[in-house]
């Protein structure tokens, strides 16, 4: 066989070697962290989900108030970020005539503040956001609106309401970034009929790009809300790491990844490390199910568009 | 990509070659390249921390590294030691402040050659030691607990005791101006204000000390929270690292929370902190005086030897009981170095009784600066018998004076 072809069949070897060698990870992954949560397993079943109770000197553990938080941080961090990532990405895909050196400079901006390693979000969190965030948002919310649950109890700066600002920040690089390029591949024809037909330019977004690109940003959402379950330095150095289920955002909380981070190095019985694994694994099976949530739902969306993620 | 006749792009033949050039050198320098030799020599020995030479002198023989990991209360000290041992007998020891329940893991498995811990091990803990060994608990640094807060307008520090500080991290109390404190501080006005409880969330060696006050102040601590490095904190918010803690209760009025001294002596005058009562009756503002003068009365009461098991020895207990000793403060802790008594490598073991005898002889000075009160004389003479009886092979491997 000449050198050609032992190189094609090497590559496809190799290739396909790469590919089983990720989903291995995986299988691995998840194997050994559901080995080490064993002991975790066998005291508490299934009870650990359902556990409100955080307590390593008695021995007690529950996953539920992290459970809680990981996804109300997540909602937030959605609910605040996401308009403003379409409306950036809405923003840089205009076609438009000018400013297009604004478009540059704001679509390089936004694409360097993925890059902004998360502690330093947090640390920015921490001593400027959190203060600001307290005095000129909080405390009027509480003033005006405490009658309502989400809004009641005192403030103090360190709690969901501020994690899931700084969420917020940190996925709408993201999310703003993947869904320009969506926008930008909706066929200019779409956009050219609905000129022709008389629309302006915001019924031309609204009735047509939007839908047509509706499965891809959903994918980009995906995309930033798998950032936001996962997102560990930013969110312990802001939310007030107390175990705690409440109504009220302006309660200090605690998430998934950030009692791991917190407690893991000085987790000193194995009943306490294996429930802390434990915890490790339902954010793993939480980021999962995350994700084969949203394929089957773009799955869904996509027999409608012509449009594929 | 232009391909020649094989159909393999020389480019990417290249970049190959070179990636496989780089794994193999970095391999090779790894491998046999890094020993530092003895090289250097002694040039002055009055380092900025005012560390003494004792009997030590640069070691001809090849230095052996030693590693050791443990809790993250003494890793500020613990980088300043390293670097001085180096500079002054040759020998690199390397540590690692994984956390204290990470060091004792580690020491049990003999994956470093000392471990180092904030609280002394369990009684599960010890059991769970390789059958027919011995670990040495040998005190090599200490550290206390302050009260700190942040209320504007206030100068004249506060007066707590250890149950109005449980009760306030209980959530029993919860206004500045209750009338348990203002019975503590006559003449100050309180805020009328809630109070707004910090404390750390990740485990330490500080909390551990602190919450270990706290039981021994208030019988409902003790039962409902108990003591750990980690807790189930009744009330307030976590942040993390001693930094963290100054810097929430710096941004938040009206908070109180427990920060180690270390900060204290480093950043002078950022924070306000109290004064606690000690068992004598007196109201003591903690400095690197009184935290010492604690630890040596805590010390007399009785210290088991370092082979005993220190499970139950409560040092803030003893400091707690201690009546006759009025100027000491009463939230002090040790932290241990965990080193077994029968060594397994005679140039390991010997390197590794010679930094600690180092540490405890003449690196104590190193903490002045770093906020790291000095052994006291008592316990530094347990030490020094300690590490008179680690062995080798039956043989004492301590050999100075």
């Amino acid at each position: 066989m000449s050198f050609r072809l032992k190189g094609d069949s090497l590559l496809k070897s190799s290739v396909a070697a790469a590919a089983l060698a990720v989903v291995a990870l995986v299988v691995a992954l998840g194997y050994e962290i559901y080995s080490g949560s064993g002991l975790s397993i066998a005291r508490f079943g299934f009870s650990f989900l359902g556990g409100r109770v955080w307590d390593p000197v008695h021995e007690i553990f529950g996953a539920l108030p992290f459970l809680y938080g990981t996804i109300l941080t997540s909602i937030l961090a959605l609910l605040f970020g996401l308009p403003i990532s379409l409306g950036v990405a809405i923003f840089l895909s205009e076609k438009a005539k000018g400013q297009t050196t604004l478009k540059y400079v704001i679509g390089t901006l936004v694409e360097l503040l993925a890059a902004v390693p998360s502690v330093i979000y947090g640390l920015w969190g921490l001593f400027f956001l959190s203060p600001l965030l307290r005095q000129y948002v909080e405390d009027p919310l509480h003033a005006y609106l405490g009658f309502v649950p989400l809004f009641s109890g005192t403030p103090f700066g360190l709690d969901f309401f501020t994690a899931g600002v700084i969420l917020a920040t940190m996925i709408i690089p993201t999310v703003s970034a993947v869904s320009r390029d969506i926008l930008n591949a909706v066929p200019n024809s779409q956009r050219e009929a609905m000129y022709s037909l008389g629309a302006t330019n915001w019924e031309v977004i609204r009735r047509t790009v939007l839908p047509y690109a509706r499965s891809g940003i959903f994918g980009a959402t995906i995309l930033g809300l798998g950032r936001a379950v996962g997102e560990t330095m930013a969110v312990t150095m802001v939310i007030g790491n107390t175990p705690r289920i409440t109504a009220s955002l302006f309660s200090g909380g605690y998430t998934l990844s950030a009692v791991i981070a917190n407690e893991f190095t000085e987790a000193s019985t194995p009943l306490y490390l294996s429930a802390l694994v434990e915890i490790g694994l339902v954010l793993f099976i939480v980021a999962l199910t995350i994700n084969v949530f949203a394929r089957f739902l773009v799955w869904r969306i996509t027999r409608g568009t012509r449009m594929r993620v | 990509m232009k391909l020649n006749r094989n159909g393999v792009s020389t480019a990417v033949a290249a970049v190959a070659v070179v990636i496989v050039a780089v794994i193999v050198a970095a391999g090779a320098y790894f491998a046999f390249g890094s020993n530092p030799g003895t090289t250097t020599t002694i040039v002055s020995t009055t380092t900025s921390t005012s560390i003494s030479t004792s009997t030590f002198s640069k070691t001809t023989a090849t230095p052996v590294l030693i590693n050791g990991a443990g809790g993250t209360l003494v890793a500020p000290l613990m980088s300043s030691w390293t670097f001085a041992y180096q500079q002054v007998t040759g020998g690199p020891v390397n540590y690692q402040p994984v956390g204290s329940g990470a060091g004792i893991a580690q020491i049990t498995a003999k994956t470093v050659d000392f471990g180092e811990s904030d609280a002394p091990l369990t009684a599960a803990q010890y059991s769970g030691l390789p059958s027919g060994t011995t670990l040495l608990t040998i005190p090599i640094s200490d550290s206390g607990v302050v009260p700190a807060y942040n209320l504007p307008g206030l100068t004249t520090p506060l007066k707590f005791t250890g149950d109005a500080l449980a009760r306030i991290f209980l959530g029993n109390i919860t206004q500045w101006n209750d009338p348990v404190l203002a019975a503590l501080n006559p003449g100050v006005t309180l805020p009328a204000h809630a109070i707004t409880v910090i404390h750390r969330s990740d485990g330490s060696g500080t909390m551990f000390a602190f919450t270990n006050y706290l039981s021994d102040s208030n019988a409902q601590w003790k039962s409902q929270v108990g003591i750990g490095t980690s807790v189930n904190w009744p009330t307030g918010l976590g942040c993390k690292g001693n930094a963290g803690v100054a810097g929430c209760i710096q941004n938040t009025q009206y908070a109180i929370g427990p920060l180690e001294i270390a900060y204290q002596i480093q950043n002078p005058g950022a924070i306000s902190y109290g004064s606690v009562r000690n068992a004598a009756g007196n109201f003591v503002l903690a400095n690197l005086t009184n935290i010492a003068q604690a630890l040596q009365a805590g010390g007399t009461v009785g210290l088991p030897a370092g082979s005993a098991s220190w499970t139950t020895v409560s040092i803030i207990n003893n400091i707690f009981n201690d009546t006759k000793d009025t100027g000491i403060y009463p939230i002090t802790t040790f932290t241990y170095a965990l080193v077994y008594l029968a060594q397994s490598d005679q140039s390991k073991g010997s390197a590794v009784v010679n930094f600690i005898w180092w540490v405890v002889n003449s690196g104590q000075s190193a903490g002045n600066n770093l906020g790291y009160p000095p052994l006291p004389s008592n316990v530094v003479q347990l030490d020094d018998a300690t590490l008179k009886t680690v062995t080798y092979n039956g043989t004492p491997l301590y050999t100075g004076p």
